[in-house]
């Protein structure tokens, strides 16, 4: 698999990005503008991961960034049911607590 | 009762009584696997194929080897290029609890890089860019056991290695 696919849908007042697919140095771009875009928007952006295959430091790097603007600005930004992968990528940081990490759409 | 020795494509042997043993379960978990992948844009997803068709791994090694193997092929493409016939074999190799990745390649910079290799950097805020880096080689150090590189007049190496 080497497309990203992202889906956006509402849920209440959440602004979900669903990403499917591989996060890396080749479709980050795609994922940062989705969710850069999304933070400008949004009060509270949800970053669905379950679908994501591999996720490379250019994702966590945007994500990382996306975190510290929405703390900026007041905003929140959640990281949804993150795969196996995504969620050993997030803890091979060493930022594991950084990310606010949800099982359920309706913990948030 | 013999001991079925696995075979190279992979797979785990089965259970029985004399496999219980440690032993024979270490000697029993030998396998490898080996490809040349393009060095060039977009073979990180050659790379990654190459990882989710490691079937002698356990899925959780596997994501390990993925993860910290991309970050190495990543770098190796945007930092060590051009590659002498523009490929990089790597191997993968169980032997008992440890595997091994190890990348061989011939760069004309990679030499004078390890020289000047700053392994311990924090990450950076790129702004040019708008996200952190230099999160890739502290992933590697979280997930692998050990990192070593050498480079050779001939040849250029990183070996990874993993222990559960």
């Amino acid at each position: 698999m080497t497309q990203l696919d992202i889906v956006e849908r509402r849920d209440g007042d959440r602004h979900v990005v669903a990403v499917a697919g591989p996060v890396n140095s080749y479709t980050y771009t795609d994922f940062q503008e989705k969710v850069n875009k999304a933070l400008v928007q949004h009060p509270l952006v949800v970053v669905d991961m379950e679908k994501v295959t591999t996720l490379s430091s250019a994702g966590i790097g945007v994500l990382m960034a996306a975190l510290d603007d929405a703390e900026a600005e007041g905003k929140r930004i959640a990281i949804l049911r993150p795969s196996e992968i995504a969620m050993l990528a997030l803890e091979s940081t060493g930022f594991g607590d950084r990310f606010p990490v949800y099982k359920n759409l309706r913990d948030l | 009762m013999p001991l079925k020795a696995p075979s190279k494509a992979g797979g785990r042997p089965e259970s029985t009584a004399a496999l219980r043993h440690p032993a024979a379960r270490l000697r029993l978990r030998l396998a490898e696997a080996t490809a040349v992948l393009p060095a060039a844009d977009r073979g990180v997803f050659a790379f990654e194929s190459f990882v989710d068709g490691l079937g002698f791994l356990e899925p959780r090694e596997r994501a390990r080897v993925k993860l910290a193997g991309s970050e190495i092929f990543d770098n190796l493409m945007h930092h060590a290029a051009p590659l002498r016939g523009d490929a990089v074999t790597v191997r993968a190799s169980l032997r008992g609890e440890r595997c091994t990745l190890a990348f061989y390649f011939k760069s004309q910079t990679f030499g004078t890089r390890l020289g000047a290799c700053e392994d311990e950097r924090e990450p950076l805020f790129d702004p040019e860019r708008r996200r952190w880096r230099g999160i890739g080689l502290k992933m590697c150090r979280n997930l692998a056991f050990k990192i070593r590189y050498r480079s050779g007049a001939a040849l250029d190496r990183i070996y990874l290695e993993f222990r559960p």
